[in-house]
């Protein structure tokens, strides 16, 4: 019997035949939809890959893109997301007793497992977010090399963050700052739903801002693609250095023929990129650290944290009102010690994870240094493979058919 | 970093060293992960309210990403006394015991009262009027016995992956369950 269940006043004996009324509450039949949300999942992946690599056409991919928007965008209210099912995955790699369901480890596997086989061709259209800032795309004005991988580190700081607060089982940061959700649902957080306004306004004048520079799944993906093993090419023929391709990619992945005439000796060039590589651990160490200093504060986002400092201002000068939170602590039966002890487990938590945090943000921030200041001629216009999201639009502007 | 080796050679080698390392990482990643992941009716997917953790704060009427939150009052008639001056019905304060609007507790008027036989009502929820604000399941809590809850909808639960009520409810009561309680009801208690 449950501790609320006070029986103040016995069951009656009903003299006239009366029946309890019958109730029957179905459970909706989730598993059928996840087997159509991971068929049609595949069914897209191997539409998109298809086109990108055998028909060389765009139509598919765009045709893609409008049933992504419509079944996992308005239709399926786009959860669970493969961007968002980083978090899950992650949660459940420290914590056990956290379930991972079959379907979202799929969503967030499958994806992976395509980007390595063929790139991003998940982004090109099968990511409902991808294809709606895709769709609305008029003209590329193109961002400034420096700006555009400044920009480029936020996906992993985003990423970085992220872990932290799923691994301590705080918050589910994408969850919450899912710029298309509220668009996709109809109603939501006002904030973010005119981010999400503010984010698509944009992508009519420049491709995709969020996969580009928010994106963490993208960050994952931009990683993986780098060594796929097929690859999208831009012309199945010889490149005649047009440049006709050049402006018609949304993502700014495609490279234009460079010479280089920086006039540095390969002795010099070693010395800097070994003066890289001696700054990089320097680097990840002052992250570290500086991640570590803050972990403190992140973890008041935590909802031990936070309640034992309700309940420690609420002890230190109690008052007439009762924060519901503070008034289900102590209805719980719970006390301070108790609490305490959580919270120090939940801060030492966060210490640690914002340590191998600050590493990893430390990493990035000294390879994209080091990937930025690598020159390299080329004689050819090249796909940086990294961010090319196949999208197949420069496949028409190429006259080499 | 040696300038003796053909550079081509060198980029080749480190092309098929990423292919190798990102091969290897998904394999180690999803490995791992695969053996995390449990069967569709033992895995936690479902949104559900611990009702003996729940302190009716009304939170969860607002905080649903629904524009008519899928928290609903649900009633265990089992465990009812039907009692004819109901702490969930009736106002604390009202004056007479007729269903006239300013006696009435639920602002939606949601509970249909019906008379049984002497001296028993019986209480019944229109779920399409009943908007979870869990005033009726606080007075029934505090002067009944307790057959009022507030509960999740699963056909109206959109399922989120961070359930929005869940972050705000301040006892925590907000919990996944597994399929095969999907429905936490207080006479199964």
């Amino acid at each position: 019997m449950s501790r609320l269940l006070v029986n103040r006043f016995p069951r009656p004996d009903f003299e006239s035949g009366y029946l309890y009324p019958e109730y029957s509450y179905a459970v909706p039949n989730e598993m059928l939809w996840d087997i159509i949300d991971v068929t049609v999942l595949l069914i897209l992946l191997g539409i998109v890959t298809w086109a990108a690599f055998r028909k060389r056409m765009r139509m598919p991919i765009l045709a893609v893109s409008v049933v992504s928007v419509g079944y996992f965008g308005f239709f399926r209210g786009g959860c669970v997301c493969s961007i968002g099912s980083i978090q899950n995955v992650a949660l459940a790699f420290v914590d056990p007793s956290y379930s991972l369901s079959l379907a979202v480890f799929l969503f967030f596997i499958i994806p992976i497992v395509f980007a390595f086989l063929f790139g991003r061709v998940f982004c090109a259209g099968v990511c409902p977010f991808g294809a709606l800032q895709d769709l609305v795309n008029v003209k590329n004005f193109r961002i400034s090399r420096p700006v555009a991988g400044a920009l480029s580190v936020i996906p992993w700081i985003y990423l970085a963050f992220t872990l932290i607060y799923a691994m301590t089982r705080t918050r589910f940061l994408i969850c919450k700052f899912d710029p298309f959700i509220g668009i996709f649902r109809l109603g939501g957080d006002i904030g973010v739903i005119g981010f999400g306004i503010v984010l698509l306004l944009m992508s009519i004048f420049t491709g995709r801002p969020f996969c580009r520079f928010l994106c963490p799944y993208g960050a994952i993906l931009d990683l993986v693609s780098r060594a796929s093993i097929f690859k999208v090419r831009i012309t199945p023929k010889r490149c005649i250095c047009c440049d006709l391709c050049h402006d018609s990619c949304p993502v700014d992945a495609i490279k234009a023929p460079y010479g280089n005439k920086t006039g540095e000796t390969p002795a010099e060039g070693v010395r800097r990129v070994v003066a890289y590589m001696v700054a990089l651990p320097l680097l990840m160490v002052a992250c570290a650290l500086m991640m570590r200093w803050i972990a403190p504060d992140l973890a008041r986002a935590n909802s031990e944290v936070r309640l034992h400092e309700m309940v420690t201002a609420y002890e230190a000068g109690p008052q007439d009102t009762m924060e519901p939170e503070v008034e289900a602590f102590y209805s719980q039966g719970r006390n301070l010690a108790e609490l305490e002890t959580s919270r120090n487990l939940v801060v030492s938590k966060f210490r640690f994870y914002s340590t191998l945090a600050g590493i990893l943000i430390g990493l990035v921030i000294g390879l994209k240094l080091l990937e930025m200041s690598l020159k390299r001629g080329r004689k050819e216009y090249e796909i940086d493979y990294g961010r090319c999201v196949a999208c197949a639009k420069c496949f028409d502007y190429c006259p080499q058919k | 970093m040696s300038d003796n080796g053909n550079p081509i050679k060198r980029r080749e080698f480190f092309r098929r060293l990423g292919k190798v390392l990102a091969g290897g990482g998904i394999v180690a990643v999803g490995a791992r992960s695969a053996a995390n992941v449990k069967s569709e009716g033992k895995a936690d997917l479902y949104w559900q309210i611990d009702h003996e953790k729940c302190i009716q704060c009304g939170r969860c009427q607002t905080s649903c990403v629904m524009p008519v939150s899928a928290v609903r009052c649900m009633h265990a008639n089992k465990v009812c006394g039907y009692c004819d001056l109901c702490g969930g019905y009736y106002r604390t304060n009202a004056k007479e015991l007729n269903t006239a609007a300013e006696n009435m507790l639920c602002p939606t008027g949601a509970i249909a009262r019906k008379f049984v036989e002497e001296p028993y009502f019986e209480y019944t929820i229109d779920e399409a009027l009943c908007n979870g604000c869990g005033k009726c399941v606080k007075g029934c809590s505090s002067f009944g016995n307790g057959s009022l809850f507030l509960q999740i909808r699963q056909e109206l639960c959109l399922g989120c992956n961070e359930c929005s009520i869940a972050k705000v409810c301040p006892s925590g009561a907000i919990h996944r369950v597994s399929y095969e309680d999907a429905y936490k009801f207080k006479d199964q208690a």
